[in-house]
């Protein structure tokens, strides 16, 4: 029997899609330049049914990638043609809610926003909030450790998991809770890309709901002045719950396209949110105001209802939709670096948008450092989409160069593989690929991601000493 | 890119090198707070100690990107003194044992009183430097606050007591300054584990909850209404989260101290002593071992728990080949 009669048979004829039609909406996530057609869909709808799937892909020695909403950014879920995409949208049960100990615990194909509306009601709220959490899933979140907007405050994914329950190749079960002893394997699993195994339940810590929040807008005319503001702002003590910073380019295009009143000739905007107890907020939010002011912000609005807050939000959270109306195509950079070294980033990508002729537009988590520079480019163009991703390249490069990283939340997948060369030397990579190993000794589970092979970072590294045969040798570098 | 290695590193690299050669086991020892590591394993095997004590002092702090690197050998205290005079703090709030040394916390993974509202200390690790057995200098994470490049080795090795590798920097995030006040309430054990966690769900500020000698302790931090007019509610010193961390209470003949991991909601233990972390820590006083699953013996020789089911612990062990794999540095 081959592998799709099995797992029709473990499953149901309907939860197994096989066709090229469809299997059309699994053939990318969101990171949608690479595409691929698996073998087949497995939708199990019961945690049983994984373990089913698993097994019968372990003994047809088949690949495994499981599937979350399908929303990531880096090709995490990019399919193998020989591979079986296992996608858990179906098991999107929110088991149990614990108002009083504040936890949840949910199967993994919940979609992130519905937990938060499912424990409104007892004034409680799950605190990571990927710009995606509409769509992405809880299992997702876990395997990508996403963060969002509130992040510096409120932590990532891995900040706010209790326990995770995790199957192998051979469909058994581990539990990893925050309460063991030892090594951290909860931490581990967070951020695994979903080579380590197959997350299928989750118990999440829940947060009480801020009583009160406030929106600082603040317009600078340079953005090392902006980014010197906001190192005043946290030296004073002050842990904003959002922290957003804009160039002009995304300032003009967020105003253009939800019309709040951005000061388009800034060259930064800043938007600082404050939230707590109505004291603490009011408190905050007049001291936020003065240091941006004593440090050269020319024009601040303080959001006086909660209206006002939402609306001033509405550029920013548009940010990318209103920038790829400038251009057919995107590509979403996610580095991370060090504030202080934020306008020598910011310059240096701009001299590698003027040599690569490729428009750019910068979104910054401020706080944490997390760079997200937005190229804008037209894959009908031959050849523009492969320079637009060189430029990305050299973009993670220049982060890892100033002592940040290349990636801040979305992962590495497939997209990143090569920038991981430059971050890491051999022997980490042989202690990443030791631990695969440790959890997967069939290596099925999204093989190729994640972590580049010794051998695919050979070939790159000599990219690197050959400096004449780099692809584009007509362009400048640094 | 080479970095000049510190002597010191490049020593410790080559005693665990030379250990690989000799078939020699090592122990890894901070200030031996927890004694006693010293030269004899357990079994009164011979070990040889590699302390990384003198390895101290501050490398990189720059306070507006709340992050701080620091060499694994020093003491909790300098570190604490030089944040404060930042004003900023370790999240964590780890207990010192007397002279702990922050890479003795780290392996240990000790958290304080703020664990359910600000979190543990693993969730503060932003990247480590490490020497493996094999002598290899590695160095996973780094300083940023958001790092999802390959696998998080530097928050996975915090709890791995010695047994994997040789952490001899560490880069932490750190958060301002707390302004906390304590407040306290008479009441009995469980209708104080109901009122920790029914105010933990709300609006108020709390960073920590405690119950001890019939007492409910919270603690507030920053602007908050005000808790006096609530009937039996007084403001207290905030000496007891110095008092339960860490929690050295004075033991009766032949009772031993467990450190119990529970629910926060869980009722009440018998012959518990002290309820720390918003209910989520309780020691308990008895000469047995209390029936829950998360239990540890709390004594000066480690007691793991072997409580990890068979999936588990091959994992673990399977981990500890990749780091270590000749078994250079002594198991538990
Ligand atoms: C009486 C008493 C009982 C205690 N009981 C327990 C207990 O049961 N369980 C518990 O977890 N804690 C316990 N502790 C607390 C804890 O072990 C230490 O106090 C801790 O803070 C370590 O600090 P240190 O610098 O003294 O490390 P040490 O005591 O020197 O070392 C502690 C552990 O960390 C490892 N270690 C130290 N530095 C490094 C490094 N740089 N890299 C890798 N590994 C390193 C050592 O190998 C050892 O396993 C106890 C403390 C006391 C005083
Ligand atoms: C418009 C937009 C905005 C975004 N904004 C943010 C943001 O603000 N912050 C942020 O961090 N990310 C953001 N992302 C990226 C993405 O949404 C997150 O990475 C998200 O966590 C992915 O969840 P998913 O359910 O879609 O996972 P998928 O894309 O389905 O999978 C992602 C990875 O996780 C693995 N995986 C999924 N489920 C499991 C499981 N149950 N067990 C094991 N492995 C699993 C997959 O194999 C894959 O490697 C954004 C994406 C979009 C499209």
């Amino acid at each position: 029997m081959d592998v799709i009669e099995a797992l029709k048979r473990a499953l149901s004829e309907k939860n197994v899609l096989a066709s090229v039609e469809s299997c059309r909406p699994y053939e990318c996530d969101g990171l949608s330049a690479y595409r691929e057609k698996p073998l087949a869909v497995a939708l199990p709808e019961t945690v049983e049914q994984v373990k089913s799937v698993l097994r019968i892909c372990k003994a047809h020695k088949v690949p495994v990638i499981t599937r979350g909403s399908g929303t990531g950014l880096a090709g995490g879920t990019l399919p193998l043609k020989d591979g079986i995409v296992l996608g858990l949208s179906k098991l999107s049960e929110i088991i149990k809610v614990d108002p009083l100990q504040r936890t949840a615990v949910v199967q993994p194909g919940v979609r992130n926003i519905s937990v938060s509306q499912a424990v409104e009601k007892y004034g409680l709220y799950y605190a990571p909030d990927p710009s995606s959490q509409i769509a992405c899933s809880i299992g997702g979140n876990v395997a990508e450790n996403s963060g969002g907007v509130h992040c510096l405050k409120y932590g990532l994914t891995v900040h706010n998991v209790l326990s995770v329950t995790v199957l192998n190749m051979d469909g058994e079960e581990m539990v990893f809770d925050e309460k063991d002893d030892g090594i951290d394997l909860l931490a581990l699993l967070n951020g695994s890309e979903g080579l380590l195994g197959v997350i299928v339940e989750i118990k999440l810590k829940l947060l009480p709901k801020p009583e009160a929040a406030q929106l600082v807008m603040a317009a600078f005319r340079s953005v090392s002045d902006c980014a010197d503001a906001v190192t005043s702002v946290l030296e004073q003590g002050i842990i904003p719950a959002g922290l957003e910073m804009m160039d002009q380019f995304s300032i003009i295009a967020a105003e253009e396209f939800a019309k709040v009143g951005y000061p388009v000739d800034a060259e930064a905007l800043l938007l600082c949110e404050v939230d707590g107890s109505h004291d603490q907020v009011q408190t905050d939010a007049q001291r936020v105001a003065d240091i941006l002011t004593g440090k050269g912000a020319y024009q601040i609005i303080v959001s006086q209802s909660e209206q006002q807050r939402i609306d001033l939000w509405q550029g920013r959270k548009n940010a990318f939709p209103a920038v790829g109306r400038f251009s057919p195509d995107y590509y979403c950079m996610d580095g991370t670096i060090p504030r202080n070294k934020l306008a020598f980033v910011l310059d240096e990508i701009n001299r590698l948008s003027d040599n690569y002729g490729l428009k750019v537009a910068n979104v910054f988590h401020a706080g944490d450092g997390n760079l997200h520079p937005l190229i804008l480019y037209d894959a009908n163009k031959p050849g523009e989409l492969e320079l637009t991703e060189d430029f990305g390249t050299e973009i993670l490069n220049l982060c890892v160069d100033v002592g940040g990283t290349i990636t801040g939340e979305h992962g590495v997948g497939v997209e990143k593989l090569n920038s991981m060369c430059h971050q890491y030397n051999t022997p980490e990579l042989e202690i990443f690929h030791g631990i695969k190993a440790v959890f997967d000794d069939t290596g099925l589970l999204n093989p190729g991601k994640a972590v580049p092979t010794l051998h695919r970072c050979a070939e790159v590294g000599q990219m690197h000493v050959h400096n004449n045969q780099l692809p584009h040798p007509h362009l400048e570098r640094f | 890119m080479s970095v000049a290695t510190p002597h010191a590193i490049q020593q410790f690299a080559e005693q665990i090198q030379q250990a690989n050669v000799d078939k020699q086991t090592i122990q890894i020892t901070g200030n031996k707070s927890k004694i006693p590591l010293g030269t004899e394993d357990f079994n009164g095997e011979p070990v040889q100690e590699l302390n990384i004590s003198d390895y101290s002092g501050i490398i990189e702090y720059e306070p507006a990107e709340l992050v701080v690197t620091v060499k694994a050998g020093t003491p909790l205290k300098e570190l604490q003194a030089a944040l404060a005079e930042r004003n900023q703090m370790l999240a964590f709030e780890p207990p010192d044992y007397g002279n702990s040394t922050i890479g003795g916390t780290y392996a240990v993974g000790l958290t304080g009183p703020s664990k359910p509202f600000r979190g543990v200390l693993r969730d503060f690790i932003l990247g480590v430097k490490l020497i493996d057995g094999q002598g290899r200098q590695l160095g996973f994470g780094g300083k940023m606050i958001k790092n999802v490049a390959g696998y998080d080795v530097s928050r996975m090795l915090a709890g791995s007591k010695g047994s994997m590798a040789l952490v001899t920097e560490m880069s932490i995030k750190v958060i301002p300054l707390a302004q906390e006040v304590t407040y306290c309430i008479e009441m009995p054990e469980n209708e104080a584990i109901l009122l920790m966690n029914k105010m933990a769900g709300t609006a108020l500020p709390m960073t920590g909850g405690a119950y001890y000698q019939g007492r409910f302790y919270y603690r507030v931090a920053g602007e908050h209404p005000a808790q006096t007019n609530r009937v039996g509610v007084r403001e207290c010193t905030n000496d007891i989260w110095v008092t339960l961390n860490p929690f050295r209470p004075e033991l009766q003949e032949g009772e031993k101290l467990w450190r119990v991991d529970v629910e926060s909601t869980n009722p009440a233990i018998e012959n518990t002593i002290a309820v720390g972390m918003g209910g989520t820590r309780r020691w308990v006083a008895s000469p047995n071992k209390p029936n829950h699953p998360y239990v540890t013996l709390w004594q000066t020789k480690f007691a793991p728990r072997h409580n990890d089911t068979p999936h588990v612990q091959k994992i673990k062990l399977g981990l500890r080949d990749v780091f270590d794999p000749n078994h250079i540095f002594k198991q538990l």
